[in-house]
C-alpha cells in the first residue's frame, strides 16, 4: 500500500461513532493479520482519509478486543526488522464481526428511514 | 462460558502487568516511528502525551483502581507518619474505641456463640423436669435409666451429680463429679494418662475407680503419672486410679471437678445413699444426645410420651401435667432471654464509647483537614478531579481504622487474657480471636471509617471548612454520648456500693453452717431429729458458741428454693424456708412484729417485712393466712440470706417439722472469731456417726466470694465512665484549641484594639454552648428513657436516682469548662504581634 501523503485540508474532521471503532478494527482484521500502526493506515487509506484513527483511541480499542478474546497476538518481524505485535482475528472475533455488522446495517437503515419520511 | 475466558485473561492481565507494560510501550513507540517516517503530524503531537495514552490503554485491562488503591496507601502511610502528633492519639483514640467493642464481643463469642469443644455439641441437649408450676434442675436417677432404656430419639444418656468428698485426710473436701460410664465416651475425650470410664464401670461387680482431674492430677500429684494404678482414699474409702482426665477438657455446662467416679459407685463413697434406687431421689442432672436426625422438639415430644405412661407405673413420683424441657447444651451457657438483654445493654454501651471516639477523632480531622488546606489546593490546581482526592483522604481514613483496629485487637486480646485468669475460667477458652471475632474487627473498622472518615473527607473535597456546623454537631454528639455513659456509670457503681455496704439483713462474720448431709445418707426423718437434736446439744457447749439453730436452706449456700408468683399484679419472688424458734436469734434478724414460732408450732408462717409491705400494704400481717392453711404470727426484718444480690425479694419462714430434717443443716454463731472451730465440729458430727462427712462453712468466706464478682463489675464500670470521660474530655480540648488557632488572628487583633477577654472568650466560645446544652439535655432524656432496661441490674437504686444524674452531670460539665476554658486561656495570652505575623 503506498503511504501517500496528501496535505490536510483545513475541514473539521467527523467524529468516529464510539462503538464502529471496533467493527472496523475487526472488519479489517478479517483480511489478515496486521500490527497496530498498519491497521490505523488501512483504515484511513480505506476511508478515503476521512477517518482518523489516534494512538489514543486505536490502543485502547485492541487492548479491549484482545480481553475480550475478538483477536489474538502473536509476535513478528515488520517491515523495518523490529519486533511488533500482529493481531490475527479468532473464530469469535468473526463472530462478533458479523453481529455489530448485522447491527449497524440495522441502526442505518433505521436512520435512514426516519430522515427520508420525516 | 466466554465470560470465564475473559476473567482468566483479565487476571494474566494482572499477574504480568509490568511485562505489558514494555510491550504496550514499544508498541506505543514503534507507532509512533512508523507515523514519522510517513510524515504524519501526529508524530509530535503526542509527544507529550505518551504517558496519559498508555494509562489509557491499560484502564482497558480494568486493573487501574488496584494501582490506585496502592497509590493511595502509599501516599497516606507517608502522611500519617509524617505527623505523629495527630496519627498517634487518633489510632489511640480508635484502639480504645475499637478496642472495647472487640472485647465485649469476644466474652460473648466465648460464653453464647463459640461451641465447646466436645464432639458434635450441636446434637447434646440438657433435659430437665418441667411442670407448670414447679423448675427442678435434677432428674431422679431412675426416671433417667427408664428414658435411656426407651427413648428412641436420644442416642446416649448422660447423667452427671456434684458432690463434696473427703480426699485422705484433708481438711478440704474435694470437687466430684459423678457421672454415668458413657461420659467420656460420647463427649469424645481421651485420657491424658491411663483410661478414661467406659462401660465396664457400671458393670454389677465393677471395681470402684476414679479418674483424677488434670489440674487436682498437677497441684496434688506433680503431674506424676505413676498415681495411675494406684488407691486412694474417698470418704474412707479405697478406689482405685485408672486415669487422668485430659487437659482443658470443657466438660458440660461448665462443670469440672477434681475427681470423676462412675455414679454406679456412689452409694459406695456415700453411705446409706438411695440416689439408685429411690425414684423420688432428685440427684443428677440429665444429658442427651439426639440421635441423627432428630431435632429436640421430636425428642421432647417423645418424652412426654414415656413420662405420661411411667405415671401410670409410678403415679406418685410423676407430677401433674409433668413434661421435659430440652435445650441446646453446645455452649458455655445456656442462653436465657435476660441473658441476651444484658448482652445487648453492653453492646450498646460499646458503642457508645465508639460514638464518642469517633466524634473524637471526626474533630482531629477537621483539624487537620485546615492544615492540609495548602497542599489540597494545589493538588486541585494541578488537576486532581475532586473524586480522586476524596477516595485519597477515605483512603487514609480506611488506614487510620485498620491499624487503630489492629491495636485495638492486641488491646481486647490482653484485656480478655487478664479477664480468664483472674476469673479462673475453663482452661479450653482462649483469648486468641476466631473467625468470628477477626470478621467483627473487619466491620468494626469499615464502619468506623465510614462514621469518621466520610465527613471530613467530603469537608476537605469541597473546601469548604468555614462553616462550624459540622463541629457543632461532633460537640453535641460527643457530650450526648459521654452524658450517658457518664450516667450509666456512676448508676451502676452506686448500685455496687449499695449491694457491698448496706447489711443484708443478717450477722454472718460470725456464724458458721454444718452440713451433715443426713438425707443423703439414708437418715429417716425421725432418726434424723434423734441426730440433729444429738448435735445440737453438742454444738452449743462447745466454747465460744452462743448460738445454735437449724435451717433447712442455710444462708449464702448452694440450695436456693423460690417460688415466683404475683400478688395484686405485681411479680414477686418469694424465698421460702424451713426454721427452728431458735434460728432468727443466732442469724442476729430482729423480729418487728408478733412473736417466733413456739417450738413444735405447725401452720404458722414468719414473714419478712418486705412480703408484709407487699401482700398485705397498710395492714397488720398478724392473724392473716398464707397459702392454703399458715397463719401469720410475726414479722422480721428483710434479710437477703439465699440471694444477696435481689434487692426486691421476701422471706417467708415456716416451722421445721420432724420431715425436714433429713435436709436440715445446722448454724450456730460464736462469740468471737469462728476460725478454727471447724476440726471440732467435724469430729462431733463424726463422732455421732462415722459416714458423715459434713460440709463445714464459715458465712463469711461465702459473702467476701459473692462479693467479688460485684466489686469487679464496679471496676469495669468506673474503668469504661473513666474511659468515656477521658476521650470526651480529650475531644473537646482539641476542638477548641483547634477553634482558637484559627481564629488566632482575629483574637490578637481584638485584644490589641482593647475589647475586654470575657468577651472575646464569648465570642469565640459561643458556637459551642448550644451543642453542650442539647448534647447534654439529650444524654440525660435518653439515660431516663432508656435506663427501664437497667433496672435489673441496679439494686436497690432507682433507675432515675438523682444523685447518680447529678454527679455525673456535674462531673461532665466540670470537664467540659476545663476543656474549654484551658486552651482558652492561653490563647488570651497570646503574644498578639506573633500571631498577627503568623500565616
Amino acid at each position: 500500500m503506498p503511504m501517500v501523503y496528501t496535505p490536510k485540508e483545513n475541514m473539521p474532521k467527523p467524529g468516529m461513532p464510539s462503538g464502529a471503532l471496533a467493527m472496523l478494527i475487526l472488519r479489517v482484521l478479517n483480511s489478515g493479520s496486521l500490527h497496530g500502526y498498519a491497521i490505523a493506515q488501512r483504515i484511513h487509506v480505506l476511508s478515503s482519509e476521512v477517518l482518523d484513527v489516534e494512538e489514543g483511541s486505536l490502543y485502547p480499542a485492541l487492548q479491549k478486543i484482545l480481553l475480550k478474546g475478538w483477536a489474538s497476538a502473536e509476535w513478528g518481524i515488520s517491515e523495518t526488522n523490529r519486533k511488533v505485535r500482529f493481531y490475527r482475528l479468532t473464530p469469535a472475533g468473526k463472530k462478533q464481526l458479523e453481529a455489530e455488522l448485522q447491527d449497524y446495517d440495522r441502526v442505518t437503515q433505521a436512520i435512514q428511514s426516519v430522515l427520508r419520511t420525516a | 462460558m466466554e465470560k470465564i475466558k475473559e476473567i482468566l485473561r483479565r487476571l494474566g492481565y494482572l499477574l504480568s502487568r509490568n511485562r505489558h507494560s514494555r510491550e504496550l510501550e514499544n508498541e506505543m513507540a514503534f507507532h509512533r516511528e512508523m507515523a514519522e517516517r510517513a510524515g504524519r503530524p501526529e508524530a509530535k503531537r503526542n509527544f507529550g502525551n505518551t504517558l496519559h495514552l498508555r494509562e489509557q490503554a491499560r484502564e482497558a485491562w480494568g486493573w487501574t483502581w488496584i494501582d490506585r488503591l496502592i497509590q493511595d496507601l502509599r501516599y497516606a502511610t507517608r502522611m500519617l507518619a509524617r505527623t505523629p502528633g495527630f496519627t498517634i492519639p487518633a489510632v489511640l483514640v480508635l484502639a480504645i474505641g475499637i478496642g472495647v467493642n472487640v472485647a465485649a464481643f469476644s466474652i460473648f463469642n466465648l460464653i453464647a456463640l463459640q461451641p465447646i469443644p466436645l464432639r458434635d455439641p450441636d446434637s447434646l441437649v440438657r433435659l430437665q423436669r418441667r411442670s407448670p408450676e414447679i423448675i427442678s434442675g435434677q432428674m431422679p436417677y431412675l426416671t433417667a435409666m427408664f428414658f435411656r432404656e426407651h427413648a428412641k430419639t436420644l442416642s446416649a444418656v448422660m447423667t452427671m451429680m456434684g458432690a463434696r468428698l473427703e480426699f485422705e485426710d484433708d481438711a478440704q473436701p474435694v470437687r466430684t463429679n459423678f457421672i454415668s460410664a458413657n461420659f467420656f465416651v460420647e463427649l469424645g475425650a481421651s485420657a491424658a494418662y491411663g483410661r478414661l470410664l467406659n462401660a465396664s464401670d457400671e458393670a454389677a461387680n465393677a471395681q470402684p475407680v476414679v479418674v483424677l482431674g488434670h489440674d487436682f492430677w498437677q497441684s496434688h500429684y506433680g503431674g506424676d503419672p505413676s498415681i495411675v494404678g494406684k488407691t486412694i482414699h474417698l470418704n474412707h474409702k479405697q478406689v482405685t486410679v485408672v486415669g487422668i482426665e485430659p487437659y482443658a477438657f470443657p466438660s458440660l455446662n461448665g462443670e469440672t471437678a477434681d475427681i470423676w467416679l462412675p455414679i454406679t459407685q456412689q452409694p459406695y463413697l456415700v453411705e446409706g445413699s438411695a440416689l439408685l434406687t429411690d425414684p423420688a431421689d432428685g440427684g443428677p442432672s440429665m444429658w442427651g444426645r439426639l440421635a441423627p436426625g432428630v431435632t429436640a422438639k421430636m425428642a421432647e415430644a417423645e418424652l412426654l410420651t414415656l413420662t405420661n405412661e411411667r405415671r401410670k407405673q409410678y403415679p406418685k413420683d410423676v407430677w401433674k401435667d409433668e413434661y421435659v424441657r430440652s435445650d441446646p447444651a453446645s455452649h458455655l451457657h445456656v442462653m436465657e432471654p435476660q441473658m441476651y438483654q444484658a448482652a445487648a445493654i453492653v453492646g450498646a454501651l460499646t458503642l457508645l464509647i465508639l460514638a464518642v471516639a469517633c466524634a473524637n477523632l471526626g474533630g482531629l480531622l477537621l483539624a487537620r483537614g485546615v492544615a492540609r488546606e495548602h497542599e489540597l489546593g494545589i493538588r486541585l490546581a494541578i488537576g486532581a478531579s475532586r473524586k480522586r482526592i476524596f477516595r485519597q483522604l477515605f483512603t487514609e481514613s480506611m488506614l487510620l481504622a485498620f491499624l487503630g483496629s489492629g491495636v485495638g485487637l492486641a488491646l481486647a486480646y490482653i484485656t480478655i487474657r487478664t479477664v480468664l485468669v483472674t476469673t479462673d475460667a475453663p482452661k479450653w477458652m482462649s483469648a486468641a480471636p476466631d473467625w468470628r471475632v477477626l470478621l467483627f474487627v473487619v466491620g468494626m473498622a469499615l464502619v468506623t471509617s465510614l462514621l469518621f472518615g466520610f465527613a471530613p473527607a467530603l469537608q476537605m473535597a469541597r473546601q469548604k471548612h468555614r462553616r462550624t456546623i459540622a463541629r457543632q454537631i461532633l460537640i453535641g454528639a460527643q457530650v450526648a454520648a459521654s452524658c450517658i455513659l457518664l450516667i450509666v456509670a456512676s448508676l451502676l457503681v452506686r448500685a455496687v456500693q449499695h449491694a457491698l455496704y448496706t447489711s443484708p439483713g443478717f450477722g454472718y462474720e460470725q456464724v458458721i453452717s454444718v452440713s451433715p448431709g443426713l438425707g443423703e445418707h439414708g437418715y429417716k426423718p425421725a432418726a434424723a431429729q434423734a441426730y440433729m437434736e444429738q448435735l445440737r446439744i453438742r454444738v452449743l457447749s462447745l466454747p465460744g458458741v452462743t448460738s445454735v439453730a437449724l435451717v433447712k436452706l442455710p444462708p449464702l449456700g448452694h440450695g436456693v428454693t423460690r417460688i415466683d408468683t404475683q400478688v395484686n399484679g405485681h411479680p414477686l419472688q418469694i424465698y421460702p424456708n424451713w426454721v427452728d424458734p431458735d434460728f432468727f436469734r443466732t442469724m442476729e434478724v430482729p423480729i418487728l412484729l408478733g412473736r417466733n414460732f413456739l417450738p413444735g408450732e405447725k401452720n404458722a408462717a414468719v414473714i419478712s417485712q418486705s412480703m408484709a409491705r407487699a401482700q398485705w400494704p397498710g395492714e397488720n400481717p398478724i392473724g392473716k393466712t398464707y397459702g392454703d392453711k399458715d397463719t401469720v404470727v410475726g414479722v422480721v426484718g428483710n434479710a437477703r440470706m439465699n440471694d444477696l444480690n435481689e434487692d426486691d425479694t421476701v422471706e417467708v419462714y415456716s416451722p421445721s417439722q420432724t420431715e425436714d430434717m433429713p435436709g436440715m443443716s445446722l448454724v450456730l454463731k460464736t462469740s468471737g472469731a469462728p476460725d478454727g472451730l471447724t476440726p471440732s465440729l467435724k469430729s462431733i458430727v463424726q463422732n455421732l456417726d462415722p459416714k458423715l462427712f459434713p460440709e463445714i462453712t464459715l458465712l463469711k468466706a461465702n459473702f467476701r466470694k459473692d462479693m467479688k464478682s460485684v466489686e469487679l463489675a464496679a471496676l469495669v464500670v468506673s474503668l469504661i465512665g473513666f474511659l468515656a470521660m477521658l476521650l470526651a474530655g480529650v475531644g473537646l480540648l482539641g476542638l477548641v484549641a483547634f477553634t482558637i488557632s484559627q481564629r488566632a488572628k482575629e483574637i490578637a487583633i481584638r485584644l490589641a484594639l482593647g475589647s475586654p477577654q470575657h468577651k472575646v472568650l464569648s465570642s469565640i466560645l459561643g458556637q459551642f454552648s448550644w451543642p453542650v446544652v442539647i448534647g447534654l439535655v439529650l444524654g440525660i432524656g435518653g439515660t431516663a428513657a432508656i435506663s427501664q432496661i437497667l433496672r435489673r441490674v441496679l439494686y436497690g437504686v432507682s433507675n432515675l436516682d438523682p444523685f447518680s444524674y447529678v454527679s455525673a452531670v456535674l462531673i461532665l460539665v466540670a470537664i467540659i469548662a476545663f476543656a474549654a476554658l484551658l486552651p482558652a486561656r492561653r490563647a488570651l495570652r497570646l503574644d498578639v504581634a506573633r500571631a498577627l505575623h503568623q500565616e
